[in-house]
């Protein structure tokens, strides 16, 4: 059975006027190797370490200022919630068409809850805390081209004819403010888009941001902003000694216009000057060391790397299927064709390397975590390609190939092809990011024998399971697995309104 | 990193000579739907059970006794653990490959223990508790056809060659025991192999079968028997009043030798009275409601439905990713050709039946969890095909189209294909299912309030992972979703050694 919503009774839960306040027993193990008995052994430990939650239950009004708000993403996003909001359908051959949510882990998924009588009770994700509606989420952004938002729906070629007609009036007026760019980042054959550009040294596009975040925050009267980056795919920035690997390196190459600072990391400092939240969906290093280093010390949310919407989320859960079941992956290739300016971008070799790089290290920490089918060190062939073919358009193809060894000898083979149109699979997953970025501002905790409440890190892991490359705190374990990402996600959710993780185990029935 | 075993030190936990005994707290929820404020709303309250464990450690002598040893799944899996055994390796143009048990959950997989230094920390599997060595497993069966092991593994065509010829030696000796055989419920073109069949009325038969059960084991030495099913996919069979749907009913149309009861069932009821576990790896509803009430009355364990090696266990993983991600598959067809036994017996409308059943059953759990994609009722068109084809043999050829819709009207189409030895990935799961049943028979546990310490239900749930359609006991939810299907059984033999469930939250680190 499904049911819309719930409230949680229990001595672990508080729910008072603003906010949401739990106790929750986190659950761990403590690992030593010691001398037992004459022979060193491992010895696992396990720890309870109390924490304390709270949810500041007041949903703000949100702002999200898209980078490439003009791109295919970011106009499928903002239309796709225009036609939610304004519950608009289409006619297809097939059926009337409604707008939905499909494809979002926060508007479209679900999560167990309990028994009633035996039977299975489910509930929408959304459900656990209060989220912001994406209906009264209000957009904006900039864009290194200055097309309206409807001629870049248009462009874009994602959207059924009939919807787009009906989008059009509410999306002509949206105008993207004039971006940073910067040729030597990105594909050549991307300068016949910009005409909409932010003159000026990198220290003057900075402020130029930054006054545009706070005149966005103003006229539109938003209490909390996100900017996340959805533009173009840049090349590799490199880090070097002196140049960007500390925060004052980083200021002070910004004061000397040096050339390897990015655009996306000029808005990334922006950001994080005005404590916003920042978020990077393509695969390059924004996040240079001195980046992360200011991030922290000013106490601003950023996370990132490159949505996970399509072959890579796939073989995040494949590989771990696969590894789980003690099977062995021991050659992937995959090969992608498609035709938007995703892919035109990419079809020049050093913005396809950033790609290979996020795509290249999903599988790492499934084959380390397997140390019966891995000898130290081995890892499964794995290669990557990316070709533009202008004829697919944003109808993205995936082609997989997976040779696993089984038992004796044995092998596998499993062949996938995927089709579907990439933008609507990537709008889900920006607005999953946006929202549970600005849920995450809003949640504080304790640890037992932490003096007082603190926000999350800064580096928000848990916003792994929408990414390809997940930023994490250093010294952090990096997990690619899918289902790990989700549990890691829902149960963190669950402990902030006294629920304890899902077990599975079902225990009353056996 | 990984590290071969450890112990767990806890004041939970208490490894004493002969067992392990934990006291866990099972945290689980109560939910209730009542008027607060004027208006139903739903309450979930959390709940913590506390449970005892006590494991037994003396690993016993383990005897397996297959149905239809002498076919693909039976042969390979004896000639697999004596190449492992022996140490086997034998030479292909690309490698030595050695004997090794890939495929196998409980030897091949992996769990995760910690953090030590900031590191990743994993064990096998089989760490988690004291497992019956797979080496040490003395193979016997009954079989309609009477080649002896080392010509049914030559008759498979499943091990290379050359292996085949290193086996032969150890192989050649083993018979298969007379089997029961009734031509009504399976295809009539097995008729030409069946020259070793028990005789005699259906009563006679139960009673050769336990005669035959208590010779293995006192000749062997063996202190427990599994016995499990990879025989002939039958026919269903009808579940009539006063048939077979209590007890009572059941032995007496056996008294009766009425026609309906199938020799699956035999075999059940005959292990059943010898309190021996039985787990049926085919399709068919072996486990009609009259055994069912039998093995629950006797506390004899029975596990099943239907090997989960391949195409059906990929779509346990890929649709619970997908409605995971709030993704919605709306159709689903699935191809599969064969060549082997297997495929020729289900070549016949009725067996196809069965495997139809069980093949198509495996999303309802997934779909029904999900509100917000799935109206009430409403479900993915699903079909699936099965073909013989006698070219492939052994190496089953799996074609799947998948159907979703995705974000604003837009498709993902995933096409998948795989090639792989059927028996290869079999065996390993029927190896998971005796040793994870003979596991389960030396765990007691107890609830709060709960008098005395009782085995789990005889209705072995925890098995689901490896099965198609996993039987549970009346009014439990089924589970089909793989990764919690894995998360159950994980967690609870980590509950076993006073472990908490895996909650993937990392929080230390947050």
């Amino acid at each position: 059975m499904f049911i819309d919503n719930f409230k949680v009774e229990s001595p672990n839960v508080k729910y008072t006027e603003g906010e949401i306040h739990s106790v929750y027993n986190y659950e761990t193990t403590e690992l030593v190797h010691e001398n037992r008995n004459g022979t060193y052994q491992w010895i696992v430990q396990p720890k309870n370490v109390k924490y304390e939650f709270k949810t500041d239950t007041h949903v703000p009004k949100l702002g999200v200022l898209l980078v490439g708000w003009g791109g295919n993403n970011g106009c499928t996003l903002t239309g796709g919630v225009i036609a939610n909001r304004e519950g608009i359908s289409w006619a297809t051959k097939d059926k009337v068409q409604q707008a939905n949510y499909f494809g979002s882990l926060t508007q479209a998924s679900s999560i167990r809850v309990g028994s009633y009588k035996g039977e299975e009770i489910y509930a929408p994700f959304k459900s656990l805390l209060p989220m912001v509606n994406p209906d009264d989420i209000v957009f904006g952004g900039w864009d290194i081209s200055n097309m309206n938002l409807a001629d870049a729906m248009a462009r874009a070629r994602v959207f059924d004819i009939d919807l787009q007609k009906q989008l059009r009036p509410y999306m002509e007026s949206m105008i993207p403010l004039p971006g940073i760019y910067d040729p030597d980042f990105i594909a050549a054959n991307q300068s016949s888009r910009a005409n909409n550009v932010i003159k000026g040294t990198k220290k003057e596009q900075i402020q130029q941001v930054i006054q545009d975040i706070r005149e966005f925050k103003e006229k539109i009267k938003v209490d909390r902003v996100v900017v996340l980056w959805t533009a173009n795919t840049e090349r590799y920035t490199n880090v070097v000694v002196g140049l960007n690997d500390t925060v004052e390196n980083l200021m002070a190459a910004v004061d000397r216009n040096e050339a390897e600072i990015s655009p996306s990391t000029l808005y990334a400092i922006a950001c994080i000057l005005e404590n916003i939240p920042f978020i990077n969906g393509s695969p390059q290093n924004t996040f240079v060391p001195g980046l992360i280093e200011m991030a922290i010390q000013r106490n601003c949310l950023i996370g990132g790397d490159d949505f996970k919407s399509g072959q890579t989320k796939m073989k995040s859960v494949l590989v771990d299927f696969l590894v789980g079941a003690g099977i062995k992956p021991t050659s992937i290739v995959s090969y992608n064709h498609l035709g938007n300016n995703d892919g035109m971008n990419l079809s020049a070799p050093q913005t396809f390397r950033s790609k290979e790089i996020s795509k290249s290290n999903v599988v790492d920490d499934m084959v380390a975590s397997n140390g019966i089918l891995y000898e130290p060190g081995e890892h499964p062939d794995h290669v990557i390609v990316i070709k533009y073919v202008p004829y697919v358009g944003d109808s993205k193809r995936a082609m997989d190939e997976y040779t696993s060894e089984i038992f004796m000898g044995g092998k596998s083979t499993i062949v996938m092809h995927n089709t579907c149109e990439d933008s609507l699979l990537a709008a889900p997953i920006i607005l999953d990011l946006v929202l549970l970025a600005e849920l995450s501002t809003r949640i504080q905790l304790k640890a037992d024998g932490e003096g007082k409440f603190h926000s999350f890190h800064p580096v928000a892991t848990i916003l792994s399971y929408l990414t390809k490359a997940p930023l994490v705190p250093p010294g952090t374990p990096v997990v690619n697995a899918l289902s790990k990402q989700r549990a890691m996600l829902e149960n963190i959710m669950r402990a902030c309104v006294g629920l304890a993780p899902e077990n599975n185990m079902i225990l009353e029935y056996k």
